[in-house]
């Protein structure tokens, strides 16, 4: 009986993080595919709002991550929590994002919410 | 015998002990890092299933709070075990802001440790194990800045600011020091999913998890939240665990021996030890002659034969207190405290490595011939 509760859920979840390892080298997102501390990116955001820039403290409480830091994990998951906010809870703010980012200390990019 | 309510026993329940402190020690450093405060509420999910879901950061965090601690108290440890790993990975699932590898492993573990037993059962953690391993060095392998040591250039010197790696760089040509590490990382991770792999690899497999992730928290001085925790508790699903009693050989003539005799017996809670004075004569089933079982203390555990050092660290290794000792004094310091959890690490290394043994030995052997010196009170007549 154990063995078939074992092999109910262990199965199922073990296989899906086989697949999603398959699946990241597609994209650059890299969730749930156990890339831990692979990139440091520093950056820093400035989000405007119908002509007002955001502060350090509302951009947290918007995005709950820091207006300016390091993120260790790929940088597209700091574009999907802005532009993901954005779509979902704040499109009637029509806000306006600009990240300045450096991924392992290489040159500068900038990406812009559209 | 009912499952006691002393958090520091892991025998007596539905769980092998191995693998009931594995998920104590993982509820543990849960609770001291206050991890409840990080369960989030649903922001952008995985699964839209959890938007706007009423009262789930509570009931998460209810569930959580309850779960580690009927854990910590042997309640219901398999149902205990698979609800507060359920926890976490709902957090996971329900917050992209929440999400983390240190948070998912630490729900896997949690998990899989619910459904799993001792030995060739705990599969889903070894399988577990393999996968991390060889996700992260794959991800490693491919990415231009691992291979060309850019990563790790940044990461020591900008970010960590480490003085070893600040003194040893410039000694080399540019970026050699970080291609070394880079490729070390590189081909540790894509070894160890081979060596967990392999029945008669999985030792080096658990020293080699253990080394890095030590090697990890000795470099950075942080656990990067439960990582450090759940990787190196995770060992103890592969690890040799006695299942029969340890017979202890001690002089019964020695007052100082009778004195470590009682400390010893009140931490054993398993009450894994049994006490035989050399002088009962028992030895001689085993084959020790009563020379040698007064020269040095000798103990039977599982067929094998351990004397002086060596017997006293395989007590130490196979009684859960160490483990939760070694848990409190690394978790239950600020987060600020780098160098306190360095050398902690770097004393628990130290003391259970092969390579302390010949000291450990030498220091044994003085004791052990001077022990009748040792206590006022002693009747030793060796």
């Amino acid at each position: 009986m154990m063995e078939v509760i074992r092999l109910l859920i262990a199965v199922p979840l073990l296989a899906a993080q086989i697949a999603l390892i398959g699946y990241s080298r597609f994209g650059t997102a890299r969730y749930f595919c156990w890339a831990p501390f692979d990139m440091q990116t520093d950056y820093s955001l400035e989000v405007t709002i119908g002509g007002r820039e955001l502060s350090a403290d509302e951009i947290r409480k918007r995005y709950r991550r820091p207006k300016r830091g390091t993120d260790n994990r790929s940088v597209q998951n700091l574009i999907d929590i802005i532009q993901g906010y954005e779509e979902r809870y704040g499109k009637a703010d029509h806000a306006q994002a600009v990240m300045k980012y450096r991924i392992n200390g290489g040159e500068e990019r900038e990406w812009r919410l559209r | 015998m009912a499952a006691s309510l002393n958090p520091f026993r892991c025998g007596a329940t539905s769980m092998p002990v191995p693998l009931l402190l594995m998920v104590k020690l993982v509820a543990l450093c849960l609770l001291f890092t206050n991890h409840v405060r990080l369960l989030p509420d649903p922001f952008l999910p995985f699964l839209p299933f959890f938007e706007g879901l009423p009262y789930f950061q509570i009931v998460l965090k209810t569930v959580f709070l309850a779960s580690a601690v009927l854990l910590l108290f042997n309640r219901r440890v398999r149902v205990t075990s698979f609800l507060l790993g359920l926890a976490i990975l709902l957090g996971v699932l329900s917050s992209r802001a929440y999400y983390g590898n240190n948070k998912t492993f630490t729900g896997l573990l949690l998990l899989f440790a619910a459904i799993s037993d001792f030995g060739p059962r705990a599969w889903p953690i070894r399988i577990q194990m393999m996968i991390v391993y060889f996700g992260a060095g794959l991800n490693k392998l491919l990415d231009a800045d691992w291979q060309s040591g850019q990563f790790f250039e940044h990461w020591a010197s900008v970010r960590l600011k480490n003085p070893v790696y600040l003194a040893i760089s410039p000694m080399l040509a540019p970026l050699v020091a970080a291609k070394i590490m880079c490729w070390f990382t590189i081909a540790a991770e894509l070894s160890m999913p081979v060596m967990f792999s392999v029945r008669r690899l999985m030792i080096f497999g658990v020293w080699m998890n253990i080394l890095f992730q030590s090697g990890l928290l000795i470099f950075t001085g942080t656990t990067f939240t439960m990582f450090f925790y759940s990787m190196t508790a995770a060992m103890l699903a592969f690890v040799a665990w006695p299942q029969n009693k340890v017979i202890v050989f001690w002089d019964g003539e020695c007052g100082f021996c009778a004195k470590c005799k009682g400390w010893m017996e009140r931490l054993d809670f398993e009450l894994l030890l049994e006490w035989r004075p050399l002088q009962s004569g028992l030895g001689e089933r085993y084959g020790l002659s009563m020379e040698a079982l007064t020269a040095r203390l000798h103990i039977v555990a599982e067929g094998r034969v351990y004397s002086g050092f060596r017997a006293f660290r395989y007590m130490f290794l196979t009684n859960p207190l160490t483990w939760f000792l070694i848990a409190i004094l690394i978790s239950g310091v600020p987060e600020n405290w780098a160098n306190w959890r360095r050398a902690v690490v770097i004393c628990a290394l130290t003391f259970f490595s092969p390579v302390f043994a010949p000291i450990g030995e030498k220091v044994y052997g003085l004791v052990a011939r001077n022990r009748h010196r040792l206590m006022a009170d002693s009747t030793c007549k060796v």
